[in-house]
């Protein structure tokens, strides 16, 4: 084997490019990581995560990857890199933290186990800013990272979720982890999601009038890969539309071309023919 | 005559939109207030002349949304090979209705002579 973050179970072509990212990250900013540790927290989440997908139809394990790449370069520690890898491993497969702990030691099972905790939290609903000082306060501050890591990343993807799901991370992203940024001084991290938070928010305005339900509907009839693009776009396009009724009439119109527009996006792409004279 | 893409009045209105101004990327309502057409027409004769590689569409930065207050925008434009293919075709169309009504005149000046 050439390398420890290279090699062994054959990762697919996204996962084989993203634990590149890592390793090259990793190079620049902390050549003294613990590569093999790190890989062999990839390889067992990696395992555990096998045949699991995110909402965009990725394999599940590119996310705990991206998490490790943001917070690799922001210059995490082994540990913290291990415990984004199998952050999601405890929760979402049978993998348990007696197993965690007996391969990774009590460091890194305290970790996953800290962002479980906060996860607890945040999924209470709690998505007050005071609350998320209280709790990031409560909380290891490397746990915190992870979670923030975690957010970022689930908001550079949040276009495949639904509009509902959107705009719930979105808001707590916005009182919660762009403030809870702010108080780990993680300036870069803090802007983008800052960023991302007000998009999805606007973006999403009107997914919640009748015209955006009925938009959101018709999207839904349409080839799944490509459900995402013009939902965003119709939904766009109601905030160039300043009344309510000028909004519905778009959506009514829109409605009727979706059978043709479904047709025309299942049909194979032609290619680009040249047109015969 | 064969092209990429069937030439129905709306592709026409459409092509005919997009080339007073190649360069200009329109978003879909833009073009739908250019041509006239309504949405229902225009969404699908915008995803056929992108699937045929006549159009390109992209979404704008995000960051000049933000700073109006508005999610990003999906833009469409005019490729340089569909540019050119759209002028021709709209080139070989009038030529045949020219043709056509050319025809008719000489054919029957007295009944539908001029006003066709």
């Amino acid at each position: 084997m050439t390398g420890v973050l290279s090699g062994r179970a054959q990762p697919g072509p996204l996962q084989a490019d993203l634990l590149a990212g890592l390793r090259g990250i990793l190079q620049a900013i902390r050549p003294d990581a613990d590569l093999r540790l790190i890989r062999r927290a990839y390889d067992v989440a990696a395992a555990w995560h096998d045949g699991q997908t995110r909402f965009s139809g990725d394999p599940y394990i590119t996310h705990p990857l991206a998490v490790a790449a943001i917070l690799a370069g922001l210059g995490a520690s082994d540990q913290a890199l291990c415990a984004a890898l199998l952050h999601d491993t405890t929760a979402l497969t049978a993998y348990t933290f007696a197993e965690l702990n007996r391969e990774f030691g009590t460091e890194i099972t305290g970790l996953v186990a800290g962002i479980a905790a906060l996860d607890q939290i945040t999924h209470q609903g709690s998505s007050t800013t005071a609350q998320a000082i209280a709790a990031a306060t409560a909380a290891d501050p490397r746990v915190l990272a992870i979670k923030i890591a975690d957010r970022l990343h689930n908001m550079r993807t949040v276009e495949f979720l639904p509009p509902d799901k959107q705009l719930q991370k979105a808001a707590q992203a916005r009182d919660v982890f762009v403030p809870a940024a702010r108080l780990l001084r993680l300036g870069t991290v803090e802007s983008e999601l800052a960023a991302l938070a007000s998009t999805t928010l606007s973006r999403n305005r009107y997914a919640r009038t009748a015209s955006g339900h009925l938009l959101t509907a018709m999207a839904a009839l349409l080839p799944p890969a490509t459900q995402a693009r013009w939902r965003e776009e119709w939904l766009g396009e109601l905030h160039t539309l300043p009344a309510r009724r000028s909004r519905a009439r778009f959506a009514a119109h829109t409605l009727l071309g979706v059978p043709r527009l479904a047709v025309t996006l299942r049909r194979p792409a032609p290619g680009h023919r040249q047109a015969r004279p | 005559m064969k092209y990429a893409i069937k030439m129905t009045g709306p592709v026409q209105q459409v092509l005919r939109a997009l080339l007073a101004d190649p360069a200009a990327p329109r978003y879909g309502l833009e073009v739908s207030k250019l041509t006239g057409l309504e949405t229902g027409t225009l969404y699908p004769v915008m995803a056929r002349l992108e699937a045929v590689g006549w159009v390109d569409s992209s979404w704008e930065d995000p960051e000049l949304g933000v700073r109006e207050g508005r999610p990003r925008r999906r833009y469409y434009q005019l490729t340089r090979d569909g540019a050119e293919q759209a002028r021709a075709a709209l080139a070989e169309i009038s030529r045949i209705r020219d043709k056509r009504r050319a025809t008719l005149s000489a054919a029957q000046p007295g009944v539908l002579g001029a006003p066709l």
